[in-house]
């Protein structure tokens, strides 16, 4: 069986507020020293994919993929010592911004080179731009069911069962082979930390370096076939709170301060 | 950019909170657009259902009701919203930002080609009858507005950031009720199980007060004591992500991001940092009190009030006071 999960380098979204800076001309985030990570529902996704591995019987090779530059390698080489089988960066190199069709389009072509795939898993948004839609438009792309906010997965013959998150709980759905689903966290899939020897392992293996051009995507193309919005201005919202903290020796006056003002405000 | 369609996919037997925020939305974007506004109404029984639109105002509303459409799918209701979306030639489409809207917008967006935005918290019609769009990125630590030249457009709005519409006192609208062919073969996932997580998780949404607990709680053990606060306040329990996948609270307590996006008069973070992940769901609260040992912690940048102390020195306290008190 063949698993692949699709990882996304970003900026690190959990930089300090005060370190996080807009380049308002170019509408654009400045990484400054903030490393690249990968989109936490990615490692998710991951991870997600590595327990379903350990609890099936049989062979299950992952793969996991990227859109890139040169600098996303570590994240391909982390997944690497998670032990995914193989990795594979399509590089992005001097291309202009990709949007989520145009991402989806590569994916998929990437996808397609790689079959036979049984599960392709995504996490459920990015924590850059949370656009919430590369593994649905892959399932429409591609034609193969898919779950949203899962965060397990077995194997049942020709079908997976997967648990998702709802508003009010949980669903466990049978979903036809192959498959695609978004993975969302939760308490079951916390990522691992790669061991020592499973990371020294990574450095020996060769990650392929795909391109754009090469997958017979043309992202102007794409971009002309479906309507895009234009992002007239990012800028950090303002926030005008000033905190007024309690005074006091001990716990219990705080507590009891606290009860006061909160009754002099009339809110209980 | 003049016709918009609230998508509405109720999944109880009432037209809720959810659906009439969407209906708002719709209803204040088409008038700002001169343009007019209808109602798509997917669910089972869906003609029922349609009374408690027409109430709120929709002059047009397109419904189908089909045996297929009794258990959500994915793969049945995008076929009947397709369906819908063929007669009602949609500028705008507005979905709900729960599980369901957020599952089937993007696919619905792929098939019309259409642009999408998800977490939309501003909704506006402006000049050239363009559509903008106020949407926060990096967990709420910028945000961005997008405008619409072209149609279509798909939105999902972020819960409870639009004042939804409420009954009007006379309706003139009517029901449209679409046949459309819905295969069996379509359903290619089916639910095999369903788990309602005990929890006060149709109150988060709705809380007037929300003790809410993170991974400065040290354990799970620090809930009963947040639980015990929460009920003298009458209020219900959150948690933050942390909390939720270290396992001390259930996933459906979660705020933030990911979670349940709140808009309580009171919020009370115990032992939560702040991550701006955790924030984003808070935005809405009126008065936010901080009790946290730390006091660099970035929860004190959006709290009204700080407590710098250790939560379990505080709490206990709390919670004596208050029941002196309802026993005095």
């Amino acid at each position: 069986m063949h698993v692949v999960v699709c990882l996304k380098p970003i900026i690190d979204p959990e930089i300090p507020l005060a370190d996080f800076r807009i380049d308002r001309e170019s509408k654009r985030i400045i990484q400054g020293n903030a490393n690249l990570v990968t989109n936490i529902f990615d490692e998710n996704a991951l991870e997600t994919a590595l327990q379903m591995r350990e609890r099936a019987e049989g062979d299950i090779r992952i793969t996991a993929i990227s859109i890139g530059t040169s600098s996303s390698i570590d994240i391909l080489r982390r997944a690497l010592s998670l032990r995914a089988d193989q990795a594979i960066l399509i590089n992005n190199e001097g291309m202009p911004e990709l949007d989520t069709f145009a991402t989806a389009k590569i994916l998929a072509a990437a996808l397609r080179r790689l079959a036979p795939i049984d599960l392709i898993l995504c996490g459920r948004e990015a924590g850059d731009w949370h656009g919430g839609q590369v593994g649905s438009f892959l399932a429409e792309e591609l034609s193969w069911p898919c779950a949203t906010f899962v965060s397990r997965i077995d194997i049942d013959g020709e079908h997976f069962i997967m648990r998702r998150q709802t508003d009010d709980g949980w669903e466990v759905v049978k979903c036809q082979r192959p498959a695609i689903a978004t993975v969302t966290n939760d308490e079951t899939n916390v990522p691992r930390i790669p061991k020592v020897r499973d990371s020294m392992m990574a450095f020996r293996k060769e990650i392929p370096i795909w391109n754009i051009m090469e997958l017979g995507i043309d992202v102007s193309a794409v971009r002309d076939a479906h309507v895009t919005l234009q992002l007239r201005d990012m800028y950090i919202p303002e926030v005008n709170k000033r905190c007024s903290f309690i005074e006091g020796e001990v716990g219990k006056e705080k507590a009891i301060r606290l009860l006061h003002k909160l009754r002099e405000m009339h809110i209980i | 950019m003049q016709n918009v369609l609230a998508i509405l996919v109720p999944r109880a037997d009432t037209v809720g909170r959810a659906e009439k925020e969407v209906m708002g939305a719709a209803q204040r974007l088409a008038s700002q657009l001169n343009g007019q506004w209808a109602v798509a109404l997917i669910a089972p029984r869906a003609c029922a259902l349609s009374r408690q639109v027409l109430v709120c105002g929709a002059s047009k509303v397109f419904v189908v009701d089909h045996p297929e459409l009794v258990e959500y799918s994915a793969d049945p209701y995008l076929k009947a919203l397709e369906g819908v979306v063929e007669v009602a030639h949609p500028h705008v489409c507005i979905f709900a930002g729960n599980s369901i809207g957020l599952e089937l917008a993007p696919r619905l967006a792929y098939r019309m080609k259409s642009a999408m935005v998800i977490d939309c918290t501003e909704l506006q019609g402006v000049s050239g009858g363009h559509v903008q769009i106020t949407k926060p990125v990096y967990g709420g630590k910028a945000e961005t507005i997008l405008v619409a030249h072209n149609p279509p457009v798909t939105i999902c709005l972020r819960p409870r950031s639009f004042e939804p519409l409420n009954a009007v006192s006379e309706t003139t609208g009517e029901v449209h009720r679409l046949t459309i062919e819905i295969e069996p073969s379509l359903r290619r996932t089916k639910v095999i199980d369903r788990i309602v997580e005990e929890s006060s998780d149709a109150k988060l949404e709705e809380a007037r007060i929300i003790v809410s607990g993170g991974r400065g709680l040290g354990g799970p053990e620090g809930f009963l004591l947040l639980k015990e606060l929460a009920e003298l306040l009458g209020g219900a329990v959150g948690a933050s992500r942390a909390a939720c996948d270290a396992g001390w609270a259930p996933m459906s307590w979660q705020i933030g991001q990911t979670g349940k996006k709140v808009a309580p008069d009171l919020y009370i973070a115990v032992g939560i940092s702040g991550a701006s992940q955790h924030l984003v769901g808070i935005t809405r609260a009126k008065t936010i009190v901080a009790i946290n040992t730390d006091p660099k912690a970035p929860i004190f940048k959006v709290a009204d009030i700080g407590v710098v102390e250790d939560y379990r020195s505080v709490i206990p306290v709390l919670i004596e006071e208050l029941k002196q008190e309802s026993s005095a």
